[in-house]
């Protein structure tokens, strides 16, 4: 176990180096110069000169390289050209709120698949258990920006209950208030998955010798359900957790844009649109690393929960 | 006599393909809606009763009427032909995307299997590297370097999947190298492309084609968002997430509106997810969810 995970931290290291190395490259791949973008049809050469040598484009692609590195080891991402502010700042006043919907999403998602599928297990071959399977289809069916645009026409345009854009103003009640909407469309397509991969391993466990034990002894049905199954059930839906959350931190670009809220995934959307390249370059870089704890998360949950991955 | 016998092997399987398929309710409702937009992307011009793209300022934001049976849009088009014209970019991307990433995961798979080495870390590398984004990130960047067109969407999103085949691929292969059919024929003398296309690619071709069920649901779902947030198809074509895009900026006025491109964005998804599920039932192969 301690030997897969060294190696798999290991293997981390030039795969973001190389992720670097692919975000150094898009000044010279994204279209237009640079300095013609940021400065407009009347800067003059100097303007521009001294413009290239601020953004590093004076010199050969490798010493650029070795520089854009050491800038970043430093904790140094460079400076937002239209907000004109350090980058990392930028990302840092954003960071939490895409980290706090990520996570309420999932809780959302594990909460209410668990449920659905548990109801499914229990009521295994009946009408009922078809049509929890049809809303868990229709669930993972269901788009986070289409969720999100549903949940805007119905609660907020329709009932007017629910926000449909912004953060609120800070306190907790109102936080909560605004993040309800766009938690739910971030849910709504990882429930349907949570919910069936609970209802096969319910199955699953419930076919096996000990639960038959059990039953023979004359245990309660809820406890058995409840207690035993449940408890083994559940190891595999605990694994999928951090591939979940890598899943989701995608998922809440578009939940972002939809109900305006700030965060990673608007930042990155709106600076490609800019093209605010040292903004491109660190907004990537951060949600690159974030996916890549999450994997990193989700294989070793998985090594640690079912033992045969490891051998591969 | 060989051929024959290989023949009547390949049949009899999947007979019993089609035998589990047809007593699941799901292989029908995603069959059925799958034919559906194959029909609507295929026969557009027939199907829809108006031209999608002819605009009339007098008749706009109309809801549903006999004529206009979901209504009109904001420039007065058909909402229903333009619905059905946008099957076809749907089809499009969903099926092109698919063959580009499954034919680049075959060929990098097998080739990390069969060479290994040092050939082998590097196209592994390669596979990590692009996991190593999420997907829409990786999608919206690359979008931005090339371009947008139908072209550009098809060939990124099916790069974006590719290391998911390659991974399958590569670990099968591996797998079926060992087993004893394929040491027997290699001991015929079999060389490796007889081994390779009689013996290995039938084996892997359940795997790939579950996969690919549920992948195409997400390329749709991916182009349309894309189109939604204005960075993939551009208007004034007909697609469901430009049609999306469109009838968001009238979401106070006309709420019904989104609706239609939105149900058939999750009616698509839908009928391939349920294929692929009643497929991969029935079908048995052995995947597993690392990937």
């Amino acid at each position: 176990m301690f030997i897969y995970i060294t190696k798999r931290l290991l293997w981390v290291i030039p795969t973001i180096l190389t992720v670097l190395l692919v975000l150094f490259s898009l000044s010279y791949l994204l279209p237009g110069d640079p300095a013609d973008i940021i400065l407009g049809p009347r800067a003059t050469p100097e303007m521009a000169a001294e413009l290239e040598s601020r953004l590093g484009l004076d010199k050969p692609w490798y010493h650029s390289y070795l520089i854009y590195l050491q800038n970043i080891i430093r904790g140094d991402l460079g400076t937002s050209i239209f907000r004109d502010r350090s980058v990392l700042k930028v990302i840092l006043d954003v960071l939490p709120y895409t980290v706090i919907l990520t996570l309420a999403g999932m809780g959302l998602a594990v909460f209410n698949g668990i449920s659905i599928g548990l109801l499914a297990a229990n009521y295994n071959n009946s009408y009922f258990e078809k049509f929890l399977t049809m809303v868990s289809f229709i669930t993972a069916s269901t788009p986070t920006y289409i969720a999100g645009v549903l949940l805007i026409v119905v609660f907020s345009v329709n009932f007017n209950l629910l926000p449909s854009i912004g953060i609120g103003d800070g306190g907790l009640l109102e936080t909560i208030h605004h993040l309800i909407g766009p938690a739910l469309a971030l849910s709504v397509g990882w429930t349907g998955y949570i919910a069936r991969l609970t209802r096969s391993s319910m199955l699953e466990t419930l076919d096996q010798e000990f639960i038959q034990t059990e039953k023979s002894f004359g245990i309660p049905r809820y406890y058995i359900l409840y207690k035993y199954a449940l408890k083994k059930a559940i190891k595999p839906i605990i694994a999928v957790i951090g591939l979940g959350i890598g899943r989701l931190l995608g998922g809440a670009v578009f939940v972002e844009v939809i109900f305006n809220r700030p965060g990673l995934g608007r930042l990155i959307v709106d600076s490609v649109n800019e093209r605010d390249l040292p903004l491109v370059r660190g907004g990537v870089l951060v949600a690159a690393l974030l996916f890549v704890i999450a994997n990193l998360i989700a294989d070793i949950s998985y090594a640690y929960f079912d033992p045969r991955i490891k051998q591969k | 006599m060989f051929k024959s016998q290989k023949f009547f092997r390949f049949k009899k399987k999947s007979i019993r393909v089609i035998k589990i398929m047809k007593k699941d309710y799901k292989a029908y409702l995603g069959g059925s809606i799958i034919m559906l937009i194959l029909i609507s992307a295929i026969f557009a011009p027939l199907v829809a009763p108006a031209d999608p793209y002819k605009t009339n300022v007098t008749k706009r934001l109309e809801g549903p009427s006999l004529q206009n049976l979901l209504g009109t849009d904001s420039l007065g088009r058909d909402i229903l032909s333009r619905l059905i014209y946008a099957a076809r970019p749907a089809v499009l991307v969903s099926f092109g995307g698919i063959i580009i990433s499954v034919i680049i995961g075959i060929i990098l798979g097998l080739l990390a299997a069969y060479v290994g080495g040092i050939l082998e870390s590097i196209i592994l590398f390669i596979f990590d590297v692009i996991r190593a984004f999420p997907p829409i990130i990786l999608i919206l960047v690359l979008l931005s370097i090339i371009g947008p067109s139908l072209l550009s969407v098809i060939v990124i999103l099916g790069v974006t999947i590719m290391p998911r085949y390659g991974r399958v691929v590569r670990a099968e292969t591996l797998s079926e190298k060992e087993e004893d059919f394929v040491e027997a024929a290699r001991s015929l003398g079999a060389d490796n492309s007889r081994i390779i296309f009689k013996h290995i690619l039938p084996n892997i071709f359940a795997s790939v084609l579950v996969l690919s069920g549920m992948d195409m649901a997400s390329m749709i779902m991916w182009e349309a968002g894309l189109s939604f947030l204005g960075l993939g198809l551009q208007p004034p074509l007909s697609s469901w997430g430009v049609m999306l895009q469109e009838s968001y900026q009238y979401i106070q006025t006309a709420p019904l509106m989104i609706l239609w491109p939105a149900l058939a964005i999750m009616l698509t998804m839908l009928g391939f997810s349920t294929f692929a599920e009643s497929l991969r039932v029935a079908l048995n192969p052995k995947l597993n969810q690392e990937v």
